[in-house]
């Protein structure tokens, strides 16, 4: 049953030349930052800054933010930066870091001082998501591919055990190396912020997640996708020796609200501004650098590639707008049919937590703040009180999925 | 002997703890072979041709071709270790010849730098390690395999072996093979990119005979590289390839092997 909602958007720098971009075939990494105005992001920031603020302010639960390098795609090259400034602006609501990109960092235990001074500032809101980051930040920030997932582990490692074991003590480890961990600021809450790990479809992090007894946070996937996700999931659980919840599931989804189905319908284009896609483009080789992707995933990621993603996008779009709609990766409409279209969702999935990404790309900024009026006012209350049947939505996902076939 | 393929013996063996992938072929006194970081493509004709005069080995090092990728190996001296203890394990008359290239190249020289008793000789083509005074070395991590194949040749439409091997429809296990090769790659060469800081310094010990071999228009590695490893080797020659790119042994065959055998086995 979903319990809290939270709102998220990229921050996206809208003002850069697409027709450029159109032009040389990517968006990111290498695409050159004289198109970018430190005097646009400035008004840009504003604005969404200003939005997150309401959010808190008006019935979300709190708001999500994450990090990009390279990438037009975000104005958030730090999480902890854009975490520490919500932190002193906002006065309530959870604050979701998904998350910090753990293998870029040569000092983790710098994002352990980082979100323990960010979680004493909240009074205590924080949520600590860590990620591996996009193919091409290990190229932007020069973190080999070949060790993403092993400095993930390893760095996750040393920033738990700085906040649950007294120092100072050593750390010898493969990546990381310290004569003494003994970082002065520890966090608020006890014996850390929670922690959830968000992806895509890597059956590795969905495993290290519940061998972890993290909750799982599926970043829009196509909805049958969610299906490999969450079963996953709870039978390493069960091999763990625990049986998840809801409290276990996160889900992000676009989601375009405005009075009317056709209003919202087109609004919602925006979540595909860049070059038709949700993420931007990039050449493969970019996306998946050498050792970045393992083999199970790119099984997983070939399986998401027949359903068509929003997510992954070498080259170009994989789908289309009404694909997008076909296989929830978006929902949209007035505030009934957007309520219908989740409690779709949450019959499959039934999460504890939701997550809206609620406004893209050159949507306006009144669209933007009558959408979040429409989610507080309306959808939200009726999707915390909506009962789950996830059997039913289990066996309707098989019969359409059977019928795609 | 119909085809050049057939002129070589290809087994998986288990040599110096690792279980690689071993081409060899010819007679007479053993010549070793160090590819590049794009590994072995097949049994090329510049092989062939050596194969005349010596039995000739290329190994696919380990982590590339079909060669197993043991945790340990994680830097060029790694495998420079390894490739002596892989001489010694299979038995070969030592000291012995070997040619490197690129990659392959670097590693015959952290090995010269550190025993002179395992080359009689050695050749290094287009090899890495020295970064060039100016210029960089072409990122292979910021560009596809297919590029890079691309980049690597002066002119791909005429060498008969970039037809052969490369300018072809890829099969999945040719993605996947080539996937791989870049992994290790990655593995050994992301950071520092290419090039040792200590490589430089240490080559001034170097007492094997050694011949340096670019080719003029490589576009991985800037032939001012040449000139950095042959002044750093102590009576090194160098000799420059026309019309030419990173692998001169694919694409100036012929030319390749006669300034090769001119050093290795003058007279012949």
């Amino acid at each position: 049953m979903v319990k809290e909602v939270y709102f998220f958007t990229e921050m996206g720098y809208t003002a850069y030349p697409q027709d450029e971009a159109r032009r040389r075939g990517f968006n990111n990494l290498m695409f050159p930052n004289e198109h970018f105005s430190p005097e646009r992001a400035q008004q840009l920031y504003g604005m969404y800054f200003d939005e997150l603020q309401y959010c808190t302010e008006s019935g979300f639960d709190g708001v999500m933010i994450n990090e990009h390098h390279n990438n037009p795609l975000s104005m958030m090259p730090s999480v902890n930066v854009i975490g520490a400034v919500l932190a002193r602006t906002t006065r309530k609501g959870r604050i979701v870091f998904l998350g910090n990109v753990l293998p870029i960092h040569d000092n983790p235990l710098r994002v352990a001082e980082e979100v323990a001074m960010i979680d004493i500032l909240s009074g205590g809101r924080v949520v600590c998501g860590f990620v591996r980051g996009l193919g091409q930040e290990s190229i932007a920030t020069n973190a080999n591919p070949i060790y993403n997932r092993e400095r993930f582990d390893e760095a996750h490692n040393v920033i738990i055990k700085a906040w649950t074991t007294p120092g100072p003590f050593r750390w010898e480890g493969r990546h990381y190396e310290y004569r003494v961990v003994n970082p002065w600021v520890r966090p608020l809450q006890k014996p850390h912020p929670p922690i959830w790990i968000p992806g895509v479809v890597s059956p590795e992090s969905v495993r290290w997640a519940a061998e972890h007894r993290y909750p799982y946070v599926a970043l829009a996937p196509p909805l049958h996708v969610t299906d490999e996700i969450y079963d996953l999931y709870d039978e390493v659980a069960a091999q763990t020796g625990f049986t998840p919840t809801c409290d276990q599931r996160g889900y992000v989804i676009r989601v375009s609200v405005a009075d009317t189905d056709e209003k919202a319908y087109e609004e919602g284009r925006h979540f595909f501004w860049q070059l038709g896609t949700s993420f931007g483009v990039a050449p493969r080789h970019w996306l998946q650098p050498p050792g970045y992707v393992s083999r199970a995933a790119t099984q997983s990621r070939r399986e998401q590639a027949r359903v068509g993603s929003a997510n992954v996008t070498p080259g170009g779009p994989s789908l289309s707008y009404e694909e997008a709609h076909a296989t929830y990766q978006i929902v949209s409409g007035n505030p009934g049919t957007v309520i219908k279209k989740l409690q779709r969702i949450i019959d499959v999935v039934d999460p504890g937590s939701m997550i809206f990404w609620g406004r893209e790309g050159l949507m306006s900024h009144e669209v933007a703040v009558r959408g979040i009026d429409l989610m507080t006012r309306e959808v939200i209350p009726a999707i915390k009180a909506y009962q789950p049947d996830r059997e039913k939505g289990r066996q309707r996902r098989a019969v359409e999925a059977a019928a795609a076939r | 002997m119909t085809t050049a393929e057939a002129a070589c013996a290809e087994d998986l063996v288990e040599v110096a703890g690792v279980r690689i992938q071993l081409r060899r072929g010819g007679s007479g006194a053993p010549l070793l072979i160090l590819h590049s970081e794009l590994g072995v493509p097949g049994w090329l004709r510049a092989y062939e041709q050596l194969a005349r005069h010596f039995t000739v080995y290329v190994p696919s090092l380990p982590g590339f071709g079909q060669s197993a990728r043991p945790d340990w190996i994680v830097s060029v001296r790694d495998l420079a270790a390894w490739v002596t203890w892989f001489v010694r394990d299979l038995k070969l008359s030592l000291p012995l010849p070997a040619i490197g290239f690129s990659l392959g190249g670097w590693v015959a020289a952290e090995i010269a730098t550190m025993n002179a008793q395992v080359f009689t000789k050695m050749v290094l083509v287009g090899a890495a390690g020295l970064p060039p005074a100016e210029g960089h070395v072409w990122d292979y991590f910021i560009h596809s395999h297919q590029e890079a194949l691309t980049q690597a040749f002066y002119d791909p439409a005429t060498a008969p072996e970039y037809a052969q091997y490369f300018g072809r429809a890829w099969r999945p296990e040719d993605e996947r093979q080539a996937e791989q090769n870049r992994e290790m790659a990655a593995r050994l060469l992301w950071k520092p990119y290419m090039r040792s800081h200590t490589l430089a310094a240490l080559l001034r010990g170097v007492a094997t005979p050694t011949l340096v071999i670019w080719g003029r228009e490589d576009a991985i590695i800037p032939l001012d590289a040449c000139q950095r490893y042959q002044h750093a080797i102590p009576g090194a020659t160098a000799k420059v390839l026309e019309r030419c790119g990173h692998l001169p042994e694919m694409e100036q065959p012929s030319a390749f092997v006669k300034m090769v055998l001119d050093f290795l086995a003058p007279g012949t």
